[in-house]
C-alpha cells in the first residue's frame, strides 16, 4: 500500500474508532428497549385507566326521552329533578363525572371537573340519537338513510402496473429516514471532530505530516463509516422488530419485504454511499471555515443537506411528476428521492445509472472542493474564510 | 540538510519574513531566536511546508527528499500552536501520530512506552490526554515530534510550559539527540538553554537577519565580548562613565555592582583608566557575555538587520 492511501486509512480507523464505540450503540439499543418498554407499559396503564364508564348526571333531556339514553359506554343517571347547585357538589366531590344538559335538538352542554378523553364518544352518541329523530321527523326511512350515506367503491389502476400500497410507502419512508439518519450522523461529527481539533490547535502537527487532502479523505471516510455503520444497525434492527410486530400482529410483512427486490437493493446501497459521502464532503469543507463553533454564522449552512432529504418526502405524494422525476437524477437530491421513487413506481433503466454517474462526479468534485477549503481554512485562527473566497476554491477545484 | 535562500513571506502589509537566507548543516542545534512576531514562526512553517514561500527557495538535503518531494516521514515538528486529542489515550494518540510520519504501529507503541517511562508518565498511557497536567501534556507533544526518529526536527518553542527541572531534563533529550546524528533546529525564548545546547544561532527579527553564527562569533561580532562587574567604595562619578568613548554602556545593578560594557575596539588599559577616574574601586571581575545579554542588548533598540 502506499503511503498515501495508508495514511487515508490511518486518518479513518482513527475517526472511527474515535467516535464509534461498539458499547455505546449496545447501550443505546437497551436503553431505546427500556425506554419503549416503559412507553408501553405506560400505554397500557393509560388505555385501561380510560375503560372505567363515566358516569353522567343528565340535568335536561330537551326533546329527548330518558329511555333512549342507554349506552355501554357511558352511564347516564337520571338527575332531572334536582337543582343544578346539588349536581354541581357531586360533580366537585367526585361523584360524578359530567352533567349533561341538552337545551334543544341541535345543541347541549356537558359540564366536568377539567378536559376528559371521553367527551368525543358522547358528542357522537348524541348525534345518534338526533340522526334518529331526525329521521321521524323528516319520515325517512332507516334503510333508505344508509343507502343514501354508501359511499362509491373506486378501483386504482396504475399503467406502471405496480400499485403504490401502504406498504410501497412504508419501504420508501424508511429509505428516506436511513439517509436522513446519516445526514445528522454526518452533520454532528464533522462538526465535532473539525472545529474541535481547530479549537484544541492540532491542525499544524497533522498537516505538517500528512497532505491536507489526505487528510480530510481519511475523515469522510471514517465519518461516512460511522453513519452507514449506524444506519445498517439500526436498519437491522428495525426489521428484526417489524418482523416480531408483525408476526404478532398478522400483518402482511412479507409484502413488505417482496418489494425490495436485488436490483433495488444494490442501486439504494450504491446511491446511500455515494450520496453519504457527498454530504460528508461538503460538511467537511463547511466546518473546516468555522473559526469558533459558538458564534460563527457558518454552522447553519451545515443544515443545508437535509433539505434534499425533505424534497424526497413528496416523492412519496407524486413519484412520477416531472420535478420529482427530474429530482431523481439530480445529483444534490438523488440519494434520497431515487430509492423511493423506485419502490413506489417503475424508473427507466437509465435513471438510475445517470442518477449515479452524477452523484459520483458531485462528490468527487465536493471532496476535491473540501481538500482546497480544508487546506486554507484549518490553518486561519480568529477569522473565518468569506463566501466568495470559498467560491473560489469550489472553481479551482 | 537545509538551505533558506532569499525567501520571503508576506502577510497583508504585513513583510513576515524578509529576504532571509541561512543554512542548517547536518547533526546541529542550530537555534533560531528573536522577538516576538520576529518571523520565526514563520520561518518553521515554511520549512514544515504548512505555508509556501511568496519567493526564494527552501532546499532541503538529498537525505530528505523523495525525489523533488519532501519525505515528511524525515520530518519532525513541535508546532508552537499545540494541542493534543483530549479525549482519547495518551498512548493511542502517540502511536496515531507517529503511524501518520510512516512508523509502524507495534515500533511506535514500544517506542512511546519508552519514552512515557522516561518522562515518569508510563503508568498513565491508557488515561485520557486530558487527565494529564499541562507540563505533562507538553511532554506527550515532545514525545510525538521525534518518536519517528526524524533526521531532522523542528522545535518550535520546546521549553515552554515546562518548568526549570524539565527544562533542563528537555535540553538533555536534545542534546542526546543531536548526538545520535539528529538535526535539531528550535526557537526558543530561554536564552540560558539555548546557549547551553546550541551548536550555532541566528537571531531575526522583522524578518531579517540580524546576527549569527557560534556563540562565539556572536559575541565578537556584537558587544566585543567584554564586559566588567565593578563595585566602589562611596560616590561614584556617574557622568564620567557615561560619557566617556571607551565605555559602551554602564548599568548599576540592583546588588550595587556596576555592569560596564566596553566600547569595540578599546584594549583594557584606556577603559580601566577611566573606571579608576570614577570612584575608589572595592572590587573588580570580568565576565563572559551571555546571550540574554547579547538578545537584550541587540533588540532593545529595536535592532536593525546585519546587511
Amino acid at each position: 500500500m502506499n503511503k498515501s492511501l495508508k495514511d487515508v486509512w490511518n486518518v479513518t480507523k482513527w475517526e472511527f474508532t474515535r467516535f464509534f464505540k461498539w458499547q455505546d450503540m449496545i447501550k443505546g439499543t437497551l436503553f431505546m428497549l427500556g425506554f419503549a418498554l416503559i412507553g408501553g407499559l405506560f400505554g397500557y396503564w393509560v388505555a385501561t385507566d380510560t375503560i372505567t364508564i363515566p358516569e353522567i348526571a343528565v340535568h335536561e333531556y330537551g326533546s329527548f326521552s330518558k329511555e333512549e339514553f342507554q349506552s355501554e359506554t357511558f352511564r347516564f343517571i337520571d338527575r332531572s329533578g334536582e337543582p343544578m347547585d346539588v349536581l354541581a357538589e357531586d360533580l366537585a366531590a367526585g361523584e360524578l363525572d359530567g352533567i349533561l344538559t341538552i337545551a334543544t335538538t341541535d345543541s347541549a352542554a356537558i359540564r366536568m371537573q377539567s378536559e376528559r378523553g371521553w367527551v368525543g364518544s358522547l358528542r357522537g352518541f348524541l348525534s345518534e340519537l338526533r340522526t334518529e329523530q331526525k329521521l321521524q321527523e323528516f319520515h325517512i326511512d332507516p334503510s333508505v338513510y344508509s343507502e343514501i350515506e354508501e359511499r362509491i367503491v373506486l378501483h386504482t389502476g396504475f399503467e406502471s402496473g405496480s400499485a403504490s400500497s401502504s406498504a410501497d410507502k412504508w419501504v420508501a419512508g424508511i429509505a428516506i429516514f436511513l439517509v436522513l439518519t446519516a445526514v445528522f450522523i454526518g452533520f454532528g461529527y464533522q462538526f465535532t471532530t473539525i472545529t474541535g481539533e481547530k479549537q484544541m490547535r492540532i491542525t499544524e502537527q497533522v498537516v505538517s505530516a500528512i497532505h491536507p487532502q489526505t487528510w480530510i479523505d481519511g475523515k469522510i471516510l471514517g465519518i461516512s463509516g460511522i453513519g452507514l455503520t449506524y444506519v445498517l444497525y439500526y436498519g437491522a434492527l428495525g426489521i428484526l422488530s417489524t418482523a416480531a410486530l408483525v408476526h404478532y400482529a398478522g400483518a402482511p410483512f412479507g409484502q413488505a419485504l417482496a418489494l425490495i427486490s436485488p436490483g433495488l437493493l444494490v442501486v439504494f446501497l450504491l446511491l446511500f454511499v455515494l450520496g453519504v459521502l457527498m454530504i460528508n464532503s461538503f460538511l467537511a469543507g463547511m466546518a473546516a471555515t468555522i473559526d469558533d463553533p459558538n458564534t460563527s454564522q457558518k454552522a447553519g449552512w451545515m443544515m443545508l443537506p437535509i433539505f434534499p432529504v425533505v424534497f424526497s418526502i413528496f416523492t412519496i405524494f407524486n413519484p412520477d411528476g416531472f420535478a420529482i422525476k427530474l429530482l431523481g437524477i439530480f445529483p444534490l437530491t438523488s440519494y434520497a428521492v431515487l430509492p423511493a421513487r423506485m419502490v413506489l413506481t417503475q424508473v427507466a433503466w437509465w435513471e438510475p445509472v445517470v442518477a449515479l454517474i452524477l452523484l459520483a462526479a458531485t462528490a468527487w468534485l465536493f471532496r476535491k472542493w473540501a481538500g482546497k477549503i480544508f487546506a486554507t481554512g484549518m490553518m486561519m485562527y480568529g477569522k473565518e474564510p468569506t463566501f466568495k473566497e470559498m467560491i473560489y476554491w469550489f472553481r479551482k477545484s | 540538510m537545509l538551505a533558506f535562500e532569499s525567501v520571503v513571506k508576506q502577510f497583508g502589509k504585513v513583510r513576515a519574513v524578509d529576504d532571509l537566507s541561512f543554512e542548517v548543516g547536518k547533526g546541529e542545534i542550530f537555534a533560531l531566536l528573536g522577538p516576538n512576531g520576529a518571523g520565526k514562526t514563520s520561518t518553521v512553517r515554511m520549512i514544515m511546508q504548512i505555508m509556501a514561500p511568496d519567493s526564494g527557495s527552501i532546499t532541503f538535503h538529498p537525505s530528505l527528499r523523495i525525489g523533488e518531494k519532501v519525505d515528511r516521514t524525515k520530518l519532525g515538528y513541535l508546532p508552537e500552536e499545540r494541542g493534543l486529542y483530549q479525549d482519547t489515550p495518551i498512548l493511542k494518540t502517540l502511536v496515531y501520530l507517529a503511524t501518520l510520519r510512516g512508523l509502524d504501529a507495534s515500533v511506535a507503541a514500544s517506542r512511546a512506552s519508552g519514552w512515557l517511562e522516561r518522562f515518569g508518565i508510563l503508568d498513565r498511557k491508557n488515561e485520557k490526554v486530558s487527565t494529564l497536567s499541562k507540563g505533562n501534556q507538553q511532554k506527550v507533544q515532545f514525545i510525538a515530534s521525534i518518536l519517528h526518529q526524524p533526521d531532522f526536527a523542528i522545535l518550535d518553542e520546546p521549553f515552554s510550559g515546562f518548568d526549570p527541572l524539565n527544562q533542563e531534563r528537555i535540553s538533555d533529550v536534545i542534546r542526546e539527540l543531536r548526538d545520535g546524528g539528529m538535526t535539531i533546529l528550535l526557537s526558543a525564548h530561554q536564552m540560558q538553554l539555548v546557549e547551553n545546547i546550541a551548536d550555532r544561532v541566528l537571531m531575526i527579527n522583522h524578518g531579517k537577519e540580524m546576527i549569527s553564527g557560534t556563540l562565539n562569533e556572536i559575541r565578537k561580532s556584537t558587544i566585543s565580548g567584554q564586559k566588567l562587574m565593578i563595585t566602589y567604595h562611596g560616590e561614584v562619578n556617574e557622568e564620567l562613565l557615561q560619557q566617556s568613548d571607551d565605555v559602551r554602556s554602564s548599568t548599576l545593578t540592583a546588588d550595587g555592582e556596576w555592569e560596564i560594557y566596553l566600547s569595540e575596539n578599546d584594549s583594557l588599559n584606556e577603559a580601566l583608566q577611566v573606571l579608576l577616574k570614577a570612584g575608589s574601586v572595592a572590587s573588580l571581575r570580568t565576565t563572559e557575555v551571555n546571550l540574554h545579554e547579547i538578545f537584550i542588548e541587540s533588540f532593545k533598540e529595536g535592532g536593525t538587520a546585519h546587511e
